[in-house]
């Protein structure tokens, strides 16, 4: 029967390392007939048929017995399921340079970054016409390897979309998502994923996703954002202004001070909060064990965890551990908790005048690898500064492709107040209608 | 921060580091959390939540269920004898 694929055909597909696209187009024959469609998935939600390794070697051989909610309302909705995408360890990383399983090259130029941490979710869906794929956010994740591969990504509000199978990094922070090609796609896939689940008590208080009924006629640009940024990305962003304006959406420069505290606040937070979900990785529940079962209690954890996790992921568990302890915890941790109130206050009052908030998504276009090396892991957070304010808030924000320089993409990220993806939607519909976003050429 | 320091922090964590990786991360942790000290200068808006927005608490009446097979569960543990197997707790 067309369309139909079981998991031993597609593993079958897999098995053959087809030139890409030959695999592109048997999966074009498999998908042929309308409601079905193909989707991945990241590597940190879990899915019947598939490891979950959240790109981390302590996940190695994890098999999940269970769909995430979102992979079941996909396959529910006659999507299938073709893989898993690599992703920084547990999502720490801003250019998918530490997962403990190789690193996604971008499309669009293989000696740079495809950005991270959801880097295997943009590459692929820049390279695979029709595709979609489930991503995740905790501090830009979403919008960050977006930017770098030219395709749009979706961070909806905070709560919006079950977790139920995701893979903790930050339980405060982390919301899922979607990476697609086309503005439809996200009207499409969007009330698929959303909903209530009772199965995630963070899904349960929202109000009802609307998908029409508001045009977006005026945007804030705050100053703070527009410092430290590259003049690549600072041309095409001012050029997208004018577009902008054009289509009859008004933009209006604006402070917002608190943004300069946002990113500290948010690695505390997120460290924090990743050090003790990280707490569950022992060698007994998940994934790989220890060799010497007849030690003592810790010695035991602290051997399997010292073998299998990467340099990035004992930082991030050093910092959180230490944010946390006594005599840190008022100073680092509640202050943090405040600034994110202080951030969410800015916001709102700034869209009391504003329909949305806008900012370009990275500060630069997507570095090359050689590049990556030489910074150092304070200069790596940095490079969040626009992505994070968003994520740090629970607002949903949308980077869509804006300009290219140098045959890269460059992207702008839009946020708006929370539960109100729909001003999202519009602007990517209507942005999208009149920019022609330019999928890299794939051969053999 | 001395190494000391980190040494203390790493045992918490659960964390053997290299006398190498003790050098490395003492001046990584120095370099970022001298840069979070900018909280210092944040205003204090006199609240905070731990959740970005408000949560409810929804309860229901218990009921008997099975979520996830245990059968299934028990597989990717080590057991021995039908129980999973760990370290001494000494």
């Amino acid at each position: 029967m067309k369309g139909h694929i079981s998991t031993e055909k597609l593993a079958a597909l897999n098995e053959k390392y087809l030139p890409f696209a030959e695999f592109a187009q048997e999966l074009e024959d498999l998908t042929d007939y309308p409601p079905k469609f193909h989707f991945s998935a990241k590597d940190n939600i879990c899915a019947t048929g598939f490891q979950a390794r959240a790109g981390s070697r302590i996940l190695e051989g994890y098999r999940p017995p269970f769909d995430a909610t979102v992979v079941r309302k996909m396959r529910e909705a006659n999507g299938i399921l073709i893989g898993k995408t690599n992703m920084d360890e547990f999502g720490f990383g801003t250019f998918c340079t530490n997962s403990a399983f190789g690193i996604p090259r971008n499309p669009h130029d293989v000696e740079r970054s495809c950005g991270g941490s959801s880097g295997g979710a943009a590459a692929i869906t820049a390279l695979l016409d029709k595709h979609v794929a489930l991503a995740e956010s905790t501090g830009g994740s979403i919008s960050c390897p977006a930017s770098f591969c030219g395709v749009i990504g979706l961070t909806p509000t905070y709560g919006r979309v079950s977790r139920y199978g995701l893979i903790d990094y930050a339980n405060s922070l982390d919301k899922i998502g979607l990476i697609a090609r086309t503005s439809d796609d996200l009207k499409r896939f969007l009330p698929i994923i959303s909903g209530p689940d009772k199965k995630d008590p963070t899904s349960i208080v929202q109000p009802q996703l609307q998908l029409g009924g508001f045009k977006v006629k005026s945007v804030a640009v705050p100053e703070e954002a527009m410092q430290n940024l590259d003049p690549a990305v600072r041309t095409a962003f001012e050029a997208a202004l004018e577009k902008l304006r054009e289509m009859g959406i008004e933009s209006h420069r604006v402070s917002m001070p608190s943004l300069g505290f946002a990113l500290a606040a948010y690695y505390v937070l997120a460290t924090s909060e990743a050090s003790t979900n990280l707490a569950r990785y022992k060698g007994m529940l998940f994934g790989v064990r220890g060799g010497h079962i007849d030690q003592s209690f810790n010695d035991y954890f602290s051997e399997v965890r010292s073998a299998n996790f990467g340099k990035e992921a004992k930082r991030r568990v050093l910092l959180g551990t230490y944010t946390r302890m006594v005599g840190f915890r008022d100073r680092y941790y509640l202050k943090a908790l405040a600034v994110r109130q202080l951030v969410i206050k800015e916001y709102n009052g700034l869209m009391e005048h504003n329909d949305a908030i806008l900012t370009p998504t990275m500060p630069f276009i997507a570095p090359r690898f050689s590049e990556i090396a030489r910074m150092k892991p304070l200069e790596v957070y940095q490079a969040d500064f626009l992505t994070v304010p968003p994520n740090l808030t629970g607002m949903p924000h949308l980077s869509l492709p804006c300009g290219y320089h140098d045959r890269m993409p460059i992207g702008m990220q839009l946020v708006a107040p929370h539960w109100e993806e729909r001003r999202l939607l519009d602007v990517a519909g209507r942005w999208c209608s009149g920019f022609d976003i330019r999928f890299p050429e794939v051969s053999g | 921060m001395d190494l000391e320091e980190v040494k203390s922090v790493a045992r918490n964590a659960r964390l053997e580091l290299t006398e190498e990786e003790l050098r490395e991360f003492a001046k990584d942790l120095e370099d970022v959390l001298s840069y979070f000290s900018v909280l210092d200068k944040a205003p204090d808006i006199g609240k905070h939540d731990f959740n970005p927005v408000p949560v409810a608490n929804v309860l229901r009446d218990d009921e008997v269920c099975r979520d996830v097979d245990a059968g299934l569960l028990r597989d990717s543990m080590d057991t021995y004898q039908d129980m999973v197997r760990g370290p001494k707790l000494t």
